[in-house]
């Protein structure tokens, strides 16, 4: 919370750290979910309310897709390799070494893919909107921006939400295709196996219980790393400082509204979905 | 030198020529704002005529940031009405409030250009709505551009530029929907005193050619000199002197004359 906010609260009386969980660290941390849900708020209402910042929209997409397409294709590769290699010899000890494509296949798309995607993203994309945003704050151009007669939480925030929702889950789907590519690489290290055979086992194991749950999870990770960290941005403390704080801050909460979202998918597909 | 403090002197006279007592632009009354129990401003009484430069002399953290803010409504004030061209600020709608800041240009003390954007796009930025051809605007960047004295530095990024030219384009970015009040908040601090008189001279060509009404907000007396038609010197929230500079610097209240020393 800013300190702005801060200063314009009343005085908080005595007594009311008679209420647990308005005091200290665990208040802070509601208050922060409160005003992340307001935020949140506003954003869904901006979006729909013209006019709409398309432009901006457009060269966000850009600059996201852009700018993590080579660290997701290295990681993705890496973790299609890596992952047959390893699995491989456990497979081997039960004569399963056909299952290779497969559960490569299930293990990527459903979950490797889309989280440690996202969370590679949280890194460089989250870091990015949360130290652009907070020195756009610091140095004024925010208000300069109010001023000008254009919305800044239109043009900046809501511009840069979408874009994260629309452009993690694109990125996601890139990651998984290289990374099974990585996997067919490290099936051929020890075997001999076509690249047609390769991926009609990996395209017989998957079905749409494994793609749906994917494709939704990616789009709310991709939601969560915009807002989270042009809330952090947006909401930066006076003074350069605040810059590297929300930097970080943007990473570390994105990362953990993964984790959380993930733990919950999960959770709900089984429920839904049972295969 | 003397023959640049004619030159100034000359711009100046013609200035106050063309400023015109009758008709007020900005009309703050009894204005306040606290930040919780910091009062930061406290009954605090400004007009501005058309034409003219006013400056607000005051401490760092006297509230002159808070009172332009309160002008253009980034801060909500707690009390008091905020006069802008006839309209009330306090009270307005936010798509009426926007009409109305269309006719303020403000020059924020770090010049605030978009670090994203190159010097075209940042002068680009406020002409967005405006329903103008490619060459109009064009033709309006390289005259905003030409009138701050870098005509060619369109292309480059904020981050290549000096103070001194950050200024300069936050200026032209500001002045190129022509408004009819400029609000400048520390025109000159961080800058030399030569580029900070070159700003000074700016901001009387401004008035001199716009016939745009001012507030400008400054420590540096030198700037206030060049500049104003009227001073009003800040303490304790409110406006505790008012006068032209030669009145002020007579005063016979001692902390109002150690501005000037
Ligand atoms: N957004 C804000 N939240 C809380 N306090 C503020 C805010 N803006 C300014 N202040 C306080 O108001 C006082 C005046 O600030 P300011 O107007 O920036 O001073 P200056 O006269 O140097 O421009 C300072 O004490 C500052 O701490
Ligand atoms: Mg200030």
């Amino acid at each position: 919370m800013s300190e702005s906010k801060l200063a314009t609260l009343p005085a908080k009386s005595p007594d009311s750290n008679v209420f647990i969980f308005s005091s200290g660290k665990f208040g802070e941390f509601f208050k922060e979910i409160g005003e992340i849900t307001r935020f949140a708020g506003n954003f869904f209402k901006s979006m729909v309310i013209p006019p709409y910042e398309f432009k901006e929209l457009m060269k966000q997409c850009y600059l996201i897709g852009n700018k993590s397409l080579s660290l997701v294709a290295i990681t993705g590769f890496i973790m299609g390799l890596v992952l047959t290699i390893q699995t491989r010899p456990t497979l081997a000890r039960f004569g399963a070494e056909s299952w290779i494509p497969g559960m490569i296949a299930v293990s990527i798309i459903r979950e490797i893919g889309p989280v440690i995607t996202a969370l590679i993203c949280a890194g460089k994309v989250g870091s990015g909107i949360g130290a652009e945003l907070a020195s756009m704050k610091v140095t004024e151009q925010i208000d300069a921006m109010e001023v000008s007669g254009t919305n800044p939480f239109k043009y900046i925030v809501v511009t840069r939400i979408l874009a994260t929702t629309m452009m993690i889950p694109v990125l996601v789907i890139f990651a998984d295709f290289v990374a099974l590519i990585g996997g067919y690489l490290g099936v051929n290290i020890l075997g001999d196996v076509g690249f047609r055979f390769y991926f009609t086992q990996v395209f017989n194991q998957l079905d749409y219980s494994d793609l749906l749950p994917a494709c939704g999870k990616t789009i709310l990770f991709g939601f969560s790393i915009g807002l989270v960290s042009c809330y952090k941005g947006y909401n930066a403390n006076k003074g350069t400082e605040g810059v590297g704080l929300s930097a970080n801050a943007a990473v570390v909460l994105s990362s953990l509204c993964i984790f959380i979202i993930d733990a919950v998918a999960v959770q709900l597909t089984s429920i839904l979905l049972p295969k | 030198m003397e023959k640049e403090q004619e030159q100034i002197q000359a711009v100046s006279d013609s200035k106050a020529a063309v400023f015109d007592p009758k008709e007020v632009i900005v009309d703050i009354q009894h204005l306040s704002k606290s930040f919780g129990d910091n009062h930061v401003l406290i009954d605090m009484n400004i007009t501005v005529h058309k034409g003219e430069n006013v400056v607000v002399l005051g401490k760092s953290g006297s509230g002159k940031s808070v009172l332009i803010k309160c002008l253009v409504r980034l801060l909500d004030s707690d009390e008091g009405t905020i006069k802008v061209l006839g309209n009330e600020i306090t009270t307005l709608k936010n798509n009426e409030l926007n009409v109305v800041r269309k006719n303020i240009g403000f020059l924020f003390q770090s010049a605030a250009l978009y670090d994203s954007m190159t010097v075209n796009e940042n002068l680009a930025f406020p002409l967005r709505d405006q329903k103008k051809t490619l060459e109009e605007i064009d033709t309006l960047i390289q005259e905003g551009l030409e009138s701050v004295g870098l005509p060619d530095a369109g292309l480059l990024m904020p981050s290549e530029l000096s103070g001194g030219m950050r200024k300069r384009i936050g200026l032209a970015r500001t002045m190129i929907l022509k408004p009819a009040i400029m609000l400048y908040d520390e025109p000159t601090t961080g800058l030399d005193p030569i580029t900070s008189k070159e700003i000074s001279k700016l901001i009387l060509e401004v008035q001199t050619k716009q016939q745009t009404s001012s507030i400008i907000i400054t420590h540096d007396i030198e700037c206030a000199r060049i500049t104003a038609n009227r001073i009003i010197v800040i303490k304790d929230g409110k406006a505790a002197a008012e006068g032209t500079y030669d009145e002020l610097i007579k005063s016979e209240d001692k902390w109002i004359r150690s501005f000037f020393e």
